[in-house]
């Protein structure tokens, strides 16, 4: 039976609710305001003065623009290699039995070192073996970072395949390699999915590794960060709302996909 | 085409702990075959020998006199509806059932012929594009025993497929295995701990007891000559007397118990020692006024069971023995501790040896 909670009761749950959400979304939703703000000095503009003026001046900030490149690159192939290593050790965890704890230790351990003392580490180490500084030094520091994030997600998926379900593959006819495919692969799709996901937002967040690592090309957060403290252009704002719009897409388009999930999966039959 | 099995001296051990220990068994191409005992007898580690699932220690395991140690489950002609069922989750009623026929090749119309021949033979007609995580318990079943059956295995292992299923769906899908195996002709091996499962179903059972084989034979033979105390007491036998002794001519002997004379067909060692007379509570009734009795003997209780009653009767030395009578018969009133006239009807007792029961 339902339970009428009194007035009091509701208002209050609604203004907890609301509080919460304003504070998740006011900065930038404060942000995103700033960056149509045609004035030089950050503020919210007037309904009147809205503009694009920063957002047409994006494309001939070079350096913003180089360091978005680099840091989705940097974040693609980290995601791709974090999915795929993560998925082999998740492989590797579901076969062992005894050493299952060890090695799930083992793969997770660099997520408790601080980003400072693994990007200096790194560093260090790649200065002294003759490494010169690049992308592939930051995304070698992102798959450190994003690896054991990876490897919890897909483990967690792992749930949903049964040793039963192989055997049954197996005495169906099927060998290792389409158990894997056949029953394992689909079964943790959604955990793979996540997990790419995931790693790709960790890296592309991701400050201090880049910080220490990055070669001629910095990555977008080092140089919005260099930005600031080098009294900004509003053009900062712009790519910040830029970013922030299209995570925003990203999200409805999903919701969408689950409200109809028919849209553009299986053919009807 | 069904195929025989031969299982040769096979063990196979756990560290230290023997799940199957020296187990021979031959069984024929064709027959429905029931190895039965209670959990970790060893049945579940003989099928998954069978099956590739797992290795032996040591000893042969062969079909058609070809050993198969080497070959791997995939590509063993045999095919098992497991205890989980384990269907995939990620496919439907008609992708389950042709996953196997898919890996060999099969696609188009060839597979989809044969994959609703599969559900017609289970009667799930139509049930092809059902989710299989939406079907009843029984559904769920024959989708096993559908993806199982439409490889038209040589071999077909049924691991306790009837465990979890409610009384009534358990003899429906128990007459259905009966059925399958007329029609289909392959070789069916069911394990069970159900003895209602085993006697209706098996051409031939084994009881399996601390990973040995008791007693294989048709399932008759277990009540007429149970080869041992332990599989007299696994049917139902529960009356076993120890006679004090034993005058043996051929097959034909006069046990004596408590003083009372009885006679006994031998299909054990003859032995005091080593023998007990194991008494069919069926085989005894209780002797009419005026007709002499076979045996003396005083009331301890009676138990409602149903569609009978157990009278429990004691011989003078304390050795107990029940007689089923009919719930309804007109036995006037018993009362503990009261004499009363018990009749045997013929083979009533059996002298067998007495390996499995404690010692006295």
């Amino acid at each position: 039976m339902m339970i009428h909670e009194g007035l009091a009761n509701r208002i209050l749950l609604w203004a907890i609710t609301i509080a919460g959400l304003i504070v998740i979304y006011a900065p930038p939703l404060y942000l995103l305001a700033v960056s149509f703000n045609p004035a030089l000095q950050p503020g919210l503009p007037r309904l009147s003065d809205l503009s694009l003026t920063w957002y047409a001046a994006l494309p001939k900030e070079r350096a913003l623009v180089g360091a978005l490149q680099q840091s989705l690159i940097i974040a693609t192939v980290t995601a791709v290699m974090a999915t795929g290593m993560s998925l082999l050790a998740a492989l590797a965890y579901f076969e062992l039995r005894a050493q299952r704890t060890a090695w799930f230790l083992t793969v997770i351990l660099p997520m408790f070192v601080p980003g400072v003392i693994q990007g200096l580490a790194l560093s260090a180490v790649f200065t002294r073996s003759g490494i010169k500084a690049s992308s592939l030094t930051v995304i070698a520091g992102h798959l450190l970072w994003a690896m054991p994030f990876a490897f919890i997600v897909i483990l967690t998926s792992f749930a949903a395949v049964r040793r039963s379900y192989l055997v049954a593959a197996a005495d169906l006819g099927a060998t290792r390699w389409r158990q894997f495919v056949d029953i394992t692969l689909p079964l943790i799709r959604p955990g793979l999915v996540s997990a790419f996901i995931f790693s790709f937002l960790l890296s592309l967040n991701e400050f201090t590794r880049a910080f220490y690592l990055a070669g001629r090309q910095n990555t977008l957060p080092v140089v919005l960060f260099g930005k600031m403290n080098s009294g900004a252009s509003p053009v900062i704002y712009a790519m910040s709302g830029a970013i922030f719009l299209a995570s925003v897409a990203c999200v409805a388009l999903i919701a969408i996909r689950s409200i109809w999930p028919g849209a553009g999966k299986r053919s009807p039959r | 085409m069904a195929i025989s099995i031969q299982i040769d001296r096979v063990s196979r051990e756990y560290g230290p702990v023997k799940a199957l220990d020296d187990v021979t068994l031959d069984i024929r191409a064709g027959e429905f075959f029931t190895l039965l005992g209670s959990s970790g007898c060893g049945k579940s580690s003989l099928l998954k020998l069978i099956g590739g699932f797992d290795r032996q220690t040591s000893g042969r395991v062969a079909f058609d006199g070809k050993d198969v140690g080497n070959l791997p489950a995939n590509r063993r002609p045999v095919n098992t509806v497991f205890q989980s069922l384990a269907l995939f989750p990620h496919m439907s009623v008609a992708q389950n059932v042709g996953y196997g026929l898919r890996l060999r090749g099969l696609s188009g119309s060839t597979l989809e012929t044969r994959i609703s021949g599969a559900l017609d033979l289970v009667e799930l007609s139509g049930f092809g594009q059902r989710d299989v995580n939406l079907l009843s318990g029984g559904q769920r079943q024959r989708v096993a025993l559908a993806r199982a059956l439409v490889m038209e295995p040589g071999i077909l292992l049924l691991d306790e497929p009837l465990t979890g299923l409610d009384e009534r769906l358990r003899q429906q899908m128990r007459d259905e295995f009966g059925r399958l195996h007329k029609r289909t002709g392959a070789t069916f091996i069911l394990v069970t701990h159900n003895q209602d499962e085993a006697l209706s179903l098996s051409d031939r059972m084994a009881v399996m007891h601390r990973g040995r084989i008791e007693q294989v034979d048709a399932p008759a033979r277990f009540f007429e000559a149970p080869a041992n105390a332990f599989v007299a007491r696994f049917v139902g036998i529960d009356t076993l007397l120890r006679p004090e002794r034993i005058v043996a001519t051929g097959n034909h002997a006069e046990a004596t118990i408590a003083g009372q004379t009885l006679p006994v067909r031998v299909e054990g060692p003859a032995d005091l020692a080593a023998s007990v007379v194991a008494i069919r509570p069926d085989r005894l009734f209780l002797a009419p006024q005026g007709m002499p009795p076979a045996l003396t003997l005083m009331v301890v209780g009676t138990t409602f069971r149903g569609l009978h009653r157990d009278l429990k009767l004691a011989f003078s030395d304390g050795q107990t023995l029940v007689i089923a009578i009919e719930a309804d018969a007109d036995i006037g009133q018993l009362s503990a501790g009261q004499q009363v006239s018990v009749g045997l009807k013929p083979d009533a007792a059996v002298l067998i040896s007495s390996a499995g029961l404690p010692p006295a």
